[in-house]
């Protein structure tokens, strides 16, 4: 009776036809789900979208969609954690530090993994989690940002880029083990990268500089993840 | 027209933007884009509900199923 209760409530949502259909195919109206995962999943690829849209071609990560369903997450009592999987280049710095502010402001624990790369604000982002991770073949480029369109030559332009800097410099410092004296040395370093200014960091050395804190994959952070929510749930701080 | 940005006008108001509507889909708003195959892509939802954000079938870039697609006028 129950059964037959749910089926019609169900069924008012769906049109006869795909009823029809379904009956056809599977002898059934529902198909049976997979279990609710209590752990969500966020990708951060390509390049972070900023106020302007990217031409269609480039991989982008939209924030618009990204910042509205940590609300969710942070809202939604079935989700116990979130798990973040970074390959991104990089992108716009605003765009980047929303996202980090608002994966480090979240009641709920997050494990970032780093893949493949994570270079210039994806550094934040893999901070921003409660404990991070980097597989051993994954880069991140720790460099000084870039500005692109109309400059003034004042020296107010400079000072200017220099507090953008410091935003990040200051994300970076305070969500991880790594020294200001230590990231600033990574980032204005001369010498490793071609034509640029900054540091190239593969897998382990990643946690050497104390930037992240484990080298790992899905393994270790599905169980890192798993004893933050235990510790969550036992009333202890992340 | 008053406007309170760093940004220069051609980067507020860019020379080419076709293809791009408001719609009506599964009863929420979304900005949508026409494909070259005359198919409207999702570019971005706009909803205040969180949990629309976590729904698979409206993440950007999916391209809508038409029969459930209203214009706006």
């Amino acid at each position: 009776m129950k059964d037959e209760k749910e089926n019609e409530e169900q069924a008012e949502d769906i049109s006869p036809s795909e009823i029809v259909e379904k009956i056809k195919e599977l002898g059934q109206t529902n198909v049976p789900e997979a279990p609710e995962s209590n752990i969500h999943v966020l990708t951060i690829i390509g390049q972070v979208e900023g106020h302007m849209q990217l031409p269609p071609q480039n991989k982008t990560t939209k924030y618009e969609h990204i910042l509205p369903q940590l609300i969710a997450i942070e809202q939604n009592p079935k989700i116990e954690g979130v798990i973040i999987l970074l390959n991104t280049v990089g992108g716009d710095v605003e765009a980047g530090l929303a996202l980090s502010e608002m994966i480090a402001s979240m009641s709920k624990p997050s494990v970032s993994i780093v893949l493949g790369g994570g270079h210039s604000i994806g550094v934040p982002i893999a901070t921003a989690a409660n404990y991070s991770f980097i597989a051993p073949t994954a880069t991140m480029t720790i460099h000084p940002i870039r500005l692109t369109g109309l400059v003034i030559g004042v020296p107010q332009t400079f000072e200017y880029l220099d507090k953008m800097q410091d935003r990040v410099i200051q994300f970076v410092v305070n969500h991880s083990n790594i020294s200001e004296k230590h990231f600033k040395e990574l980032m204005f370093a001369k010498g490793n990268l071609t034509r640029d200014i900054g540091t190239n960091l593969v897998g382990v050395e990643a946690v050497d500089y104390k930037l992240i804190n484990d080298v790992g994959g899905v393994k270790d952070a599905m169980s890192k993840i798993n004893e933050l929510i235990s510790k969550v749930k036992q009333g202890n701080d992340l | 027209m008053v406007l309170y940005t760093p940004l220069s006008y051609h980067e507020v108001f860019p020379e080419q933007m076709e293809g791009y509507k408001y719609v009506t889909y599964q009863g929420r708003t979304l900005y949508v884009k026409e494909t070259e195959h005359g198919e409207l892509q999702l570019v971005q939802l706009m909803s205040t509900d969180p949990q629309d954000y976590l729904n698979t079938s409206l993440t950007p870039g999916t391209i809508l199923e038409n029969e459930f697609v209203q214009q706006r006028k």
